[in-house]
């Protein structure tokens, strides 16, 4: 099989190089994620003397912070369905950008999936995708609807930089939840109301506030977390309070048997030590 | 005799000449002990030190109050630092909903509030918010033979005792890799703003008050640092300044409110107040932005189209320690 | 004006003079000064991040010193009532020595006031009209208001009676008397006053309970009794004073029934609160059997009941009670027993758990208990310098006409 890859290819992988080297950043940058670590980072830079546009946490390199709540952001753009909301300042981060980082998105259209070097597929089973392997960890099994929806349900098999609705309608990344609302409508309607999901910025009803769209938050290959069937994936914490003084630890607080023990045991335990249910030095 | 009456009135007016000025200079010697040695710091402090009640100060005098910190802040964390003393608006009553459903026990609120409300960073380490985790049921068959109480209990068997949303047999000091973790959830708990807050009804100078948008504040300068309001506080959530806050001078906030996130000194209760300095100004506070999942809500109670009213509207609501009538405003709900 | 500025120079003078042993005891306190100096200095100026208090426990040993010598300032109504109002004539004679322990009381209360205030140069804001006062709704107001007007009361009718022994004048009754009966109600209401400060606050339900201003009373007129009658004893042995046995009786008597009455209200604390304890009995279990593996106190507790209960016992016993070789070390006992219960084993339970069920443990820093112990030593220095030189008045030691004559010879 002496198959010249095509020149297309080739340009697309040394973009990619490039691209990636650049995109990395130098040390001296900090870096976090504001909602989904490895899909939604920011750089923090100065926006006026002493005032960064996002402080970052040492710990879990989450945003803590936002100097500029709209930095970044663009119109949301209208909406498909009429309600208060309808006049409300929203404005999004696009997340075209984010996810097009590598530049590959616009490339991989033009120059795989153009309908000549890959074909483009007719059949709507649902089957796993043996490649993007890289892009979405687990394509051999999507994490979403158990079988209910596959990939070729939201993303569009022509232009791959777009989603799609069941009408055919092309929709933006920049504005998953007209997608994602035909399904999850409850949720959508929350969404809408401000009750379910995250706004940040001014807090007046119909003032200017970014609106964070469903895949900032949630990560649509991925939403049932295993076992855990809960749509938002773990973090790792921040640090615990400080010790108070006086207190060595706070361990005793981990080894709360509750209910009454017997109550000469506790006097035992108060003198000389172990735990309430007769273990020494517990 | 004439000799007799002038040694008297000598006597007297020495005797009183003597005490008074030895009780000015013990309140001199004091306050000279308690104020720093920096020059800068020492000239602006005495000025400080004379102000009364910025709840009574005229407009005049709070701006005149509000530019002497300015000036005193800049030189101190060496940038601009504005004090801003903008007043309540009229038709606001600030309200705050949190949704245990969703909170995930991350501590974010936690870090970016010491970030936007300039805390002592260590020595020591005051946060505003503090998170608890609770248990969830999970009921132990091995424990049902033992009775209640244990060893010799009337009741014995058909228990298996578990604190199943009991918010004070909670953990604060949880450090998992991962959160949240399968067998608990998460409870938040900052300053309530109540409508009837007893730490207001306690103090004895009057330096914690409640504005008209319904923010409990306190006049950093005025506390006198008895401590009754950290005792009266239902919810823990007030916090003393035991000695001269460490706030490292990069990471100090220089958007600041009189009432809200000024650098405090030592000797003085501060707690949460809504980010005064940003809501005042119309801007999320710094909790409601940071929160991963969503889980909190804001807005101005009055105006029936907000989200937290929409959230009181819609979604079953509870307040913490509801029986002992302190009307927080807020309120916690669950989807 | 001049015989009451000489008053106050001899009874200073008399009271600082004495045999080796009394100049030994002043010397033993003045010690304790050297380190409250250097503790108040420190204190001062880092504040009170050297003292061993945190957010969750806030009050620690300076309230806890307070509140129990709150109560030994009211135990002058020990003396004075039964002096007034029953005519007890022994106790009429040493009325004043108890209106002197009550003004070195109150000062000692006020010291460890100022020592747990975290800005003392701004006391100055609590002053009506230059400040503000926040009377009637926050009961340290009231507070501040019955120890002021104590102290005052305490002052001006002991310095008064003393003015006139000093000088053989005879006692104005028509506004001498009324101002000692308004002392003795007032030495209820500071005590009364005191518990109300803490009972008042439905965020600490160990606290939270109608009994608790009683309980102050009694534990008061339990504790405060002990150091009088030790007072007494060393007056008797030590000067020309005589001291009846009827007046020690009385108060040794008065020590018995308010013990009683204090006992009775810990039992019956205990048996409502362990019949079916709720999440508001956790900070009694604390003190009383250990919480969540934590107990520092649990001994003391004990150690104070069984104390208590065993001088409850004893002094039961009229033969006990009037043995004067055995009282002062039951009152001594008593009276360290009252300070564990109602001292540490009151305030710090109170603050473990926090409101929020967080469960922590509280220590004392060295300069703490070197400003508490100052504050006793000095408390204690202006008690036996007062009620020496007191004494001297009343024995004729010193007077107007002395004064005179030492000045002209």
């Amino acid at each position: 099989m002496k198959h010249r890859l095509p020149k297309s290819i080739l340009t697309a992988v040394y973009l990619c190089l490039w691209a990636s080297t650049g995109y990395a950043g130098n040390e001296d940058e900090t870096v976090c994620f504001e909602s989904r670590k490895g899909s939604s980072e920011v750089i923090q830079r100065e926006i006026r003397p002493g005032w960064p546009n996002v402080k970052c946490s040492p710990r879990t390199a989450g945003v803590l912070w936002w100097g500029d709540p709209f930095d970044g952001t663009i119109p949301m753009g209208d909406m498909p369905i009429e309600a208060e909301y309808s006049h409300a300042e929203a404005v999004v981060k696009p997340r075209e950008k984010q996810i097009d980082k590598n530049k590959l998105l616009t490339i991989c259209t033009t120059a795989c999936h153009d309908g000549k070097y890959v074909p483009v597929p007719t059949s709507q089973q649902a089957r796993p995708l043996k490649m993007h392997q890289d892009i979405v960890p687990d394509s051999m099994d999507l994490q979403h609807g158990r079988g209910a929806i596959w990939c070729l349900n939201c993303h569009s098999a022509e232009k791959r930089d777009k989603l799609i609705d069941h009408f055919g309608n092309e929709i933006s990344f920049n504005q998953p939840q007209i997608l994602c609302g035909k399904c999850h409508g409850q949720v959508y309607r929350d969404w809408r109301e401000g009750i379910h999901g995250k706004r940040i910025g001014m807090w007046e009803t119909g003032a200017k506030k970014r609106w964070w769209t469903c895949t900032e938050c949630h990560n649509p290959h991925d939403v049932q977390q295993g076992t855990r069937n809960s749509g938002f994936a773990q973090l790792r914490p921040e640090a615990a309070p400080a010790v108070p003084k006086g207190m060595k630890n706070m361990d005793h607080e981990k080894h709360v048997e509750h209910g009454d023990p017997a109550w000469w045991r506790g006097v035992l335990k108060a003198l000389f030590g172990g735990d309430e249910h007769g273990t020494a030095g517990h | 005799m004439k000799i007799k009456k002038t040694e008297q009135k000598v006597t007297r007016r020495d005797f009183l000449r003597g005490s008074s000025s030895l009780g000015v200079a013990s309140i001199a010697a004091t306050a000279g002990l308690m104020a720093n040695t920096d020059d800068a710091h020492a000239k602006a402090t005495w000025a400080e030190w004379f102000q009364g009640n910025y709840r009574l100060m005229t407009d005049e005098e709070k701006k005149e109050a509000a530019q002497r910190l300015e000036n005193r802040y800049s030189e101190e964390f060496g940038k601009q630092v504005t004090v801003d003393t903008t007043e309540a608006t009229d038709g606001v009553l600030f309200g705050y909903a949190l949704n245990i459903q969703k909170c995930i026990g991350c501590r974010r609120c936690v870090k970016a509030c010491v970030r936007e409300n300039n805390q002592s960073r260590h020595n020591s380490e005051i946060e505003w918010i503090r998170v608890i985790r609770m248990e969830k049921g999970s009921f132990d068959a091995g424990k049902m033979d033992q009775g209640y109480p244990e060893d010799y209990g009337v009741q014995v068997g058909g228990n298996s005792y578990r604190p199943v949303g009991v918010v004070l047999e909670g953990q604060h000091y949880y450090e998992p890799d991962k959160v949240p973790e399968k067998d608990a959830f998460y409870f938040p708990i900052q300053c309530m703003q109540c409508e009837k807050p007893p730490c207001v009804k306690v103090c004895p100078v009057r330096t914690t008050y409640r504005e008209p948008d319904g923010i409990v504040v306190i006049d950093y300068n005025w506390c006198i640092g008895c401590r009754m309001c950290i005792g009266a506080c239902p919810y823990w959530a007030r916090r003393f300044n035991w000695g001269e806050p460490n706030l490292p001078k990069e990471e100090m906030n220089p958007d600041t409110h009189y009432l809200g996130n000024r650098p405090r000194m030592k000797g003085v209760v501060e707690k949460c107040t809504f980010c005064i300095q940003r809501t005042r100004k119309g801007r999320y506070t710094a909790c409601i932005e940071v929160c991963p999942v969503g889980a909190r809500k804001f807005g101005n109670l009055l105006d029936p189209e907000s989200e937290v009213r929409k959230v009181l509207d819609r979604k079953r609501v509870f307040r913490l320690k509801a029986e002992l009538n302190t009307y927080p405003k807020f309120f916690y709900f669950v989807d | 004006m001049k015989s009451f500025a000489y008053l106050l120079t001899d009874v200073i003078k008399y009271g600082f003079k004495g045999d080796i042993k009394y100049k030994a005891w002043l010397g033993f306190l003045g010690i304790f000064l050297i380190f409250w100096v250097y503790g108040n200095y420190q204190q001062l100026s880092q504040g009170m991040i050297v003292t061993g208090l945190t957010d969750q426990v806030s009050w620690g040993l300076y309230l806890a010193n307070f509140i129990f010598l709150v109560g030994f300032a009211a135990a002058a109504v020990t003396v004075v009532f039964p002096a007034y109002v029953y005519k007890h004539e022994a106790m009429h004679k040493v009325a004043v020595l108890g209106e002197m322990m009550a003004i070195a009381a109150v000062i000692m209360c006020m010291l460890f006031v100022l020592n747990h205030m975290g800005r003392v140069d701004r006391l100055w804001h609590m002053i009506p009209y230059i400040g503000i006062y926040n009377w009637p709704h926050s009961m340290l107001t009231w507070d501040v208001l019955v120890l002021v007007g104590y102290l005052l009361l305490n002052a001006i009718c002991g310095f008064y009676y003393l003015h006139q022994k000093y000088t053989g004048k005879p006692i104005n009754k028509s506004w001498y008397i009324p101002l000692v009966f308004l002392a003795i109600v007032w030495a209820f209401s500071i005590h009364t006053v005191t518990a109300f400060l803490i009972n008042t606050m439905p965020a600490r339900p160990m606290w939270f309970h109608g009994m608790m201003p009683i309980k102050f009373i009694s534990t008061a007129f339990a504790a405060g009794p002990c150091v009088i009658i030790i007072v007494f004893m060393l007056i008797r042995k030590h000067m020309k004073f005589e001291i009846e046995d009827s007046a020690l009786n009385l108060l040794s008597l008065t020590i018995t029934v308010c013990l009683g009455i204090a006992l009775f209200l810990t039992m019956s604390e205990m048996v409502t609160e362990f019949y079916h304890p709720t999440e508001h009995t956790f900070g009694l279990r604390y003190l009383v059997f250990g919480y969540q593996g934590l107990g520092k106190l649990v001994l003391f507790f004990w150690i104070s009941i069984t104390i208590l209960v065993v001088c409850f016992g004893m002094l039961l016993s009229p033969t006990i009670r009037h043995d004067m070789n055995k009282l002062p070390y039951i009152c001594a006992a008593v009276f360290i027993g009252i300070w564990l219960e109602k001292g540490m084993g009151l305030l710090l339970p109170g603050f473990s758990p926090s409101p929020i069920g967080e469960m922590t443990e509280y220590y004392p820093s060295f300069i703490e208990i070197a400003n508490s112990l100052g504050n006793w030593a000095l408390g204690f220095i202006i008690l036996s310098v007062l009620v020496k030189g007191a004494v001297g008045v009343l024995v004729g030691d010193i007077n107007y006409e002395k004064h005179q004559a030492g000045q002209r010879g």
